[in-house]
């Protein structure tokens, strides 16, 4: 959060005339870096298990490192450009523009957006990179679990007093296209009329957040396998062949209205510490199961150490992309529909996750700006079994 | 009287001990309207949470540097936050775009001195520095 004033000359340094073009033009841009780090390792408990954060060894790794630059440059009074780059040791440190906006500060408490931004889905969503605004190394898992948290479009933020409480209200629409992993294969991804609003009330040291997504949304998971033979595109055409296109149709993720919706509490009197969040993602008439996800956590402070023990899970509900087809009809080729309905069912059931997380943490703030973090998880899934993570990180904001 | 006398010398010893900081002075300029501010109103100031003072005048806050003791103080009575909250708070906001913390602006005498020469800030000082160059609005004792 340090500010630097750069002479004129010293303005066209690459990396800020590169994201701030529009700034550089302007005499002496103000112009503020803020920073985070975080370098983290981990090894689990069973390597033939299922691997869990990013961790699938029993050898500690530092495999979770990254560095976030923010920066932004004051055009004039109420206009402002940010830019926020990341590298991430997952992504091999290739630098990756997060968001770069430009803001509008339309009166003292409302700002206008417009830009790449960061979708406002959970509570943590915003400072998600920056492990050193929360208890956790990284916000459980089974929650924070949307494979995309970005939107190229504008939003609207605006804050207030309602009697004695405060709140905020944040309106957004716009996409985003990218590629996601699924059952891994990389699946061409976008969303269409994505909109949403996130909204909190909260006092002194309780806030309460509510929030709702809708989007259209495509992921193309025709190439994903099923067999050696099949994909899922192939044998969507194979319902449509005997005249099931409308479940072929179920299998897959075209213009599907999707819904996404959550509530939280965040508490920090200070003393204690407290955190809940439940979600819900629906994507209707797709093979995506109903993500029904939640967690609650607790902590207490002693001077600078935070212990905190959270308890998240994932409990989603099968699709049915096989509803309609009726059982025991005899077909050429693949004998009867009852194959049909297995195939789909089996694929409907990849999409499910069935975990509970006990996790047990510590948090160090060695200095002011600097967090030592200790954390044990310990997850039992369903069809995956059990598996521990015991990871430490080092997380810093400057 | 002469097992008075050492209790006499040790009651304001021992409370000397207790609040040995020294009392705070949240400041303004002497140009400004604001006669006095409540502890909510400074906090609500310094949190970010409001960009006026109450009556609706623009209110921009200045800090002491980080490590000043001053700061520290003012953090924890007023934004009720340790140094440490007090930094995630600000980066919760800082890195989403939702707010600006509050400059740093020195040391006792660097902010009373930006206080009086900006009509539009508030900052505080230790009460021993405060002269007619700024006007007492709030007493953190």
């Amino acid at each position: 959060m340090k500010k630097l004033k750069f002479p004129r000359k010293l303005s066209c340094v690459t990396l800020a005339s590169f994201l701030l073009g529009s700034a550089s033009l302007v005499q002496a841009a103000d112009i503020k870096f803020s920073g985070f780090l975080s370098v983290g390792g981990g090894f689990v408990d069973d390597e033939k298990g299922l691997p869990y954060g990013g961790y699938s060894e029993e050898d500690l790794t530092f495999d979770s490192n990254l560095l976030g630059l923010q920066v932004t440059g004051n055009i004039s009074d109420k206009l402002s450009a940010t830019a926020q780059i990341i590298a991430r040791s997952s992504d091999d440190y290739s630098l990756n523009s997060e968001w770069a906006y430009l803001t509008w500060q339309v009166s003292d408490n409302t700002k206008i957006r417009a830009g790449r931004l960061r979708t406002p889905f959970y509570m943590f969503s915003d400072s998600l990179d920056v492990g050193y605004s929360y208890a956790w190394i990284t916000p459980p898992r089974e929650v924070y679990s949307l494979p995309f948290n970005n939107v190229d479009g504008l939003d609207v933020y605006s804050t207030g007093t309602l009697g004695s409480f405060d709140t905020s209200i944040q309106v957004y629409f716009g996409g985003f296209s990218d590629e996601v992993d699924f059952n891994g294969t990389l699946a061409p991804t976008k969303t269409r009329n994505q909109m949403g609003v996130a909204a909190t009330l909260g006092k002194d040291w309780w806030t309460l957040r509510a929030a709702y997504h809708t989007a259209d949304l495509w992921v193309d998971v025709t190439q994903a396998p099923l067999s050696s033979t099949a994909t899922i595109g192939s044998f969507a055409q194979t319902l449509g062949a005997f005249g099931f296109a409308k479940n072929g149709d179920k299998l897959l993720l075209e213009d599907d209205k999707t819904t996404f919706s959550e509530i939280g509490l965040n508490i920090d009197t200070g003393r204690f510490v407290a955190a809940l969040e439940h979600t819900e993602l629906e994507a209707k008439d797709s093979l995506l199961a109903k993500r029904i996800r939640e967690y609650v956590m607790g902590g207490v402070r002693f001077g600078d150490w935070l212990v905190h023990l959270t308890y998240s899970r994932s409990k989603d509900d099968t699709a049915h992309p096989e509803e309609g087809i009726p059982a025991g009809v005899a077909l050429p080729v693949v004998g009867s529909t009852n194959f049909l309905i297995g195939t789909l069912q089996a694929v409907a059931a990849t999409q499910v996750e069935t975990r509970d997380v006990k996790t047990i943490g510590l948090r160090w703030d060695v200095t002011s700006g600097t967090a030592l973090k200790f954390q044990i998880d310990d997850v039992d899934d369903e069809v995956d079994g059990d598996q521990k993570l015991f990871s430490v990180a080092v997380q810093t904001v400057f | 009287m002469k097992i008075f006398t050492p209790l006499l010398i040790a009651i304001p010893l021992l409370s000397f001990s207790l609040f040995s900081s020294a009392e705070i002075a949240v400041v303004v300029h002497p140009s400004s309207g604001v006669a006095s501010l409540t502890e909510d109103d400074i906090a609500r100031i310094f949190l970010g949470k409001s960009k006026s003072f109450p009556s609706g005048a623009a209110a921009v806050p200045v800090n002491q540097d980080e490590g000043a003791p001053a700061r520290d103080k003012f953090n924890e009575a007023v934004c009720k936050k340790n140094s440490s909250q007090y930094k995630a708070y600000w980066s919760q906001l800082v890195f989403t775009g939702k707010g600006t913390a509050p400059k740093d602006g020195g040391n006792d005498a660097a902010v009373k001195a930006l206080v009086a020469a900006n009509p539009t800030m508030v900052g505080y000082v230790d009460s021993s520095v405060v002269d007619s160059s700024v006007k007492v609005v709030y007493k953190i004792p």
